[in-house]
This record gives C-alpha cells, sequence and structure tokens, in this order.
C-alpha cells in the first residue's frame, strides 16, 4: 500500500569509534515512494543509508544505538541475520561495481546463489531484471560480453538490474549518478520514476535539481542530524527550517 | 656573463653530471645482476650438457653412482615438491583467508603475522631438524615422502602465506560490498568473487614456492632424501632420491667425488631447468589469468 511505513528509524546513534556520526535519528520511510537525502559532505546521510541493509557492519569499530524496523522486525536484534535483511533491501552504490564477469553472470550471480533455478527460469529472470533497469535493448546480443566493457552509465543500470533480480522490497542507492555523463543521469532519473511503482527508494544525492526531481520525499541532514523531513515540494518551496533553504539556494554547505 | 648566471650554468653542469652519475650507477647494478645470473647459467650448462643424454635422465645410477641416469632422484625431486605445494598451498590460501577476510585487525593478527615473518626466516636446516623430529620420530612417519612433503609445506607457507594475502587485498573492496549488498553471505562471497580474482596473485606465490621446495636440500635431508634407491617409491611412506641430495653426495660424499664431477654438473643442470621449466607453466597460466581479469 502506498504511503504506508516500510522502514521506521527509531531513536538511533550511530559511532565510528568515539565519533558519533548519528544524532538521535527519528524518521519513517514510506513505501513505493521515493525518498531523498540530502545534506553536506559528512553529514550522516550515506551512513544512515548504510545502515539500513547494515552495510556498515563491514566497518571495524562501528556501533549502533536504537532500533531500525523494516516491515515491523528490528534489523539490529541479535537473532537477525544481516544476510536476510540484504536480500531485502538492495543496494547501488556511487561508482559502478559490475563484477569482472559476463553481463549475463552480473545478473544471474545472487539469484543463482540464493534459488534452485532451472536454466530458463534464470534466463528468464535475467531478461526481465534488465528490462526492468531498460537496458534489455541495449546488451540483449552481447550477453556474455564482460560487464566491463559497457559504459558508465550502462554499468549503473546493469548493477540496478542485478538489485533487482534478487527481488528486493527497498533499494537503496549511494548517488547513483555522481560518476555518470548528464545523458546516462537522465536515463537513471526515468527509471527511479518507473521503479517507483513497484519498490520503495532511497537515494543520497548531492545534487539538489536530482533530489526535487525524482523524490516525493525530502530528509535534510547537517552533522548527524536530522533538520527538516517532509514533502519534497514543500522543501524546495516552503521549508520550515531557515537552515534547510539556506541549504538548498546554495547559501551554504 | 654575469656571475649569477655562471653560478647557475656551474650547478646546472654539477646536477647533470649527478644524474649521469646516478644512472650509470643503476645501470652497472642492473648489468651485474644480469652478468651473474649469465655466468652462473653458462657455466652449469658448458660443464654438464656433455652427460645430458636420454639414458641420463631416465636411467638409474649405475657402478656406486659414478656412472648411469638420475632417473629416482628426478621422480623424487617432483614427488617432493607436488608434495609439497599440496601441503603449502591450501594451507596457506586459508590462513591468508583468514587473515584479510575473517580476522579482525588487532594485536593478536600483528602477532600472528609477526610469527608468519619469523617462520620465512628460519634457517632450513632448522625445518630439516622440526621434521625429522616431529614427523620422522614422534608421528613415525619414518624418512619418507610423507615427512619430507610436510616440511617442504610448511618451509614454503609463508611465502604462500605472503603472496596469498597481498592477492586478496589487492581485490577491489567494490566487489565484496557489491556481492554482500546483494544478500550473499561473506563466505559465497569469498569463494565465489574474491578467491577466483585473487588466484593470479596466489599462483605468484606458488612459483617462488615451487622453486625453492624443488631446490631446498636442508630440509630433506633428514626427512625424506635416500643416498641411493634400486626402485622407484611405491608409497608415501617411502624414502626417495632428490635431486639437490644426490648433488650434495656426489659433490661430498661420493665414492669417487674427481670421476663424477660431470655427472654432477649434469644433475645441477637438470635442476635448474626443472625448476624453470615448473615456474614457466605456473607463469603461463598466471598470464592466462590475468587476462580473463580486466579491472
Amino acid at each position: 500500500m502506498e504511503g504506508s511505513t516500510i522502514i521506521n528509524v527509531n531513536n538511533v546513534n550511530f559511532y565510528y569509534d568515539a565519533f558519533k556520526a548519528l544524532i538521535d535519528i527519528k524518521m519513517d520511510f514510506k513505501k513505493n515512494l521515493v525518498t531523498a537525502l540530502i545534506g553536506p559532505s559528512g553529514c550522516g546521510k550515506s551512513t544512515l543509508l548504510r545502515l539500513l541493509n547494515r552495510m556498515n557492519d563491514l566497518i571495524d569499530g562501528t556501533r549502533v544505538e536504537g532500533e531500525i524496523l523494516f516491515a515491523g522486525q528490528n534489523i539490529y536484534a541479535p537473532d537477525v541475520d544481516p544476510v536476510e535483511i540484504r536480500k531485502k533491501i538492495g543496494m547501488v552504490f556511487q561508482k559502478p561495481n559490475p563484477f569482472p564477469k559476463s553481463i549475463y553472470n552480473n545478473i544471474s550471480y545472487g539469484p543463482k546463489l540464493m534459488w534452485n533455478l532451472a536454466k530458463s527460469d534464470i534466463d528468464e529472470l535475467v531478461e526481465r531484471s534488465l528490462k526492468q533497469a531498460v537496458l534489455w535493448d541495449e546488451v540483449k546480443d552481447i550477453l556474455d560480453r564482460s560487464a566491463l566493457t559497457l559504459s558508465g552509465g550502462q554499468q549503473q543500470r546493469l548493477c540496478i538490474a542485478r538489485a533487482l533480480a534478487m527481488k528486493p522490497d527497498v533499494l537503496l542507492m549511494d548517488e547513483p549518478t555522481s560518476a555518470l555523463d548528464p545523458i546516462s543521469t537522465a536515463k537513471i532519473e526515468e527509471l527511479i520514476d518507473e521503479l517507483k511503482k513497484d519498490y520503495t527508494i532511497i537515494i543520497v544525492t548531492h545534487n539538489m535539481q536530482q533530489a526535487a526531481r525524482i523524490s516525493d520525499e525530502t530528509a535534510f541532514f547537517y552533522i548527524g542530524k536530522l533538520i527538516e523531513y517532509n514533502k519534497t515540494e514543500k522543501i524546495f518551496t516552503n521549508p520550515d527550517v531557515k537552515h534547510t533553504e539556506d541549504y538548498i539556494t546554495g547559501r551554504f554547505g | 656573463m654575469n656571475s649569477i648566471s655562471k653560478a647557475q650554468n656551474n650547478s646546472m653542469q654539477w646536477r647533470y653530471f649527478k644524474q649521469k652519475l646516478f644512472f650509470s650507477t643503476v645501470r652497472l647494478s642492473a648489468l651485474i645482476i644480469v652478468l651473474t645470473l649469465g655466468g652462473i647459467i653458462f657455466h652449469i650448462v658448458f660443464n654438464g650438457i656433455g652427460v645430458i643424454s636420454w639414458d641420463f635422465i631416465t636411467q638409474y645410477p649405475t657402478d656406486s653412482m659414478t656412472k648411469g641416469g638420475i632417473m629416482p632422484a628426478i621422480i623424487g625431486t617432483l614427488y617432493l615438491t607436488v608434495g609439497a605445494i599440496s601441503v603449502g598451498l591450501p594451507l596457506g590460501i586459508v590462513s591468508a583467508i583468514y587473515l584479510t577476510e575473517y580476522a579482525k585487525q588487532g594485536k593478536i593478527i600483528r602477532i600472528i603475522k609477526v610469527g608468519i615473518n619469523c617462520l620465512a626466516g628460519v634457517p632450513s636446516v632448522v625445518f630439516g631438524l622440526f621434521g625429522l623430529g616431529f614427523f620422522v620420530v614422534f608421528l613415525k612417519f619414518g624418512s619418507s615422502i610423507l615427512a619430507g612433503s610436510l616440511t617442504l609445506g610448511f618451509l614454503i607457507l609463508p611465502t604462500i602465506i605472503g603472496a596469498s594475502e597481498e592477492a586478496l587485498k589487492s581485490v577491489p573492496q567494490t566487489f565484496r560490498e557489491a556481492s554482500l549488498a546483494l544478500g550473499v553471505s561473506k563466505w559465497q562471497t569469498i569463494f565465489r568473487i574474491v578467491l577466483p580474482n585473487a588466484l593470479p596473485g596466489i599462483m605468484t606465490g606458488s612459483i617462488l614456492g615451487i622453486g625453492r621446495a624443488a631446490g631446498e636440500t636442508a630440509p630433506i635431508m633428514f626427512t625424506a632424501a635416500a643416498f641411493f634407491t634400486s626402485r622407484l617409491p611405491g608409497s608415501i611412506f617411502d624414502e626417495v632420491m632428490a635431486l639437490p641430495y644426490h648433488i650434495y653426495v656426489l659433490a661430498t660424499a661420493g665414492t669417487n667425488i674427481e670421476q663424477t664431477r660431470p655427472i654432477q654438473f649434469g644433475t645441477v643442470l637438470v635442476l635448474v631447468a626443472l625448476v624453470l621449466g615448473v615456474d614457466l607453466i605456473a607463469i603461463i597460466i598466471r598470464s592466462y589469468m590475468r587476462k580473463q581479469k580486466r579491472w
């Protein structure tokens, strides 16, 4: 159901060793919406994004306080396997990072390990994922070519297709277009708009126009704190907090 | 010309001279190394080529090892080398995976790494004595291929761990993240993504290991090598002849040291050729694997 809460962040503090990177974050992410996280570098928006699928577990010396509920379950409860969380909450990174494998094998890698699928099922899944990521027409004849021969924009759409093949509920995107040219960026933005029908998308971006163009809700962070969180239209036309207005109009940051 | 530009000119000449001097020294050093290597190889080939024949590499020694071939020593060295790699490679790779992928970086890891470095610095005769005490006597393997392989395997372990660690670290972190973010488990990520991409680098470590395992004398002296055998080993609990030990025997303890000089050189030539041959195969495999990866 659109608009119902899918992820609920409850009084979360996050530490890199002694450094407190997130301070008392409280926010709800709504289903089938695109939520943009904005703010200057080092404000904690990427840290928060990586908390949502427990990618920060990979960094030694980090600590989480509070809870993050996904579909009602605290993903930081001791009995939760982060691997299970990451199946449900996919991620696309800042720099396209396809595996040094063929295009086909990039997509089939995850599903093959996850489910016991027949070859025809995998073929179908690869085709569907690539179509969802609007890459199918460009690569359908070269599926066995190395993914590293694709352009940066194609690689990033491949990474999106790879994430979609795992049939996640949520897609996290960490500045997915910052390494891409404007044309590739436009394609990814169109794609995001298309994908929100089926997925919940949370995107970190440094590009104000991008946040305004593609997101339904926007959250503004500053030095580890959530300053303002509201409908994107409201944030960009009539923000409640002066700080937010200063940032989006480029007066600081 | 005024004095300032004269001084500048002098300083330029001085710098130019220093540069020339430096480059000449570098060139000379490289030349010395190449000449030394060339000299050694020439010396071995020149003195050894005379005895090399089909019979030399396929026949048993005869007449108290003053005539005949060195076939059992070649076979023995092959067995020991393959055995050492079978012990050292899996153990080394698994250790490296633990050190780079699983262990929390901290004090204990630093201590383990210091330990591995110390192991690399232990003289090979100490490995031989350890092998004698532990594998031959305590575990009652006797002087055998098994005991020798295990001893050599431990000898090359630090080399393999070091190379594997470097190879694993050189696999981009983004590959690991991409795989883990798909909900693939850590073990599967290591097995499917990290290890295949680290393999060419790990091969480099094995190349160095193979060369060392094939050429060492001291570790096998007490653990595997026989002075003379009239038959090939039937199992891994049998002793074998080995090229390095055979050379040692012929050159120091043979029945007629002067008379067997050509055989000694011939045996050295075979050993060097064998090691270079194995290296070459490994290098070809590695360069083939390198071509597969492009990032």
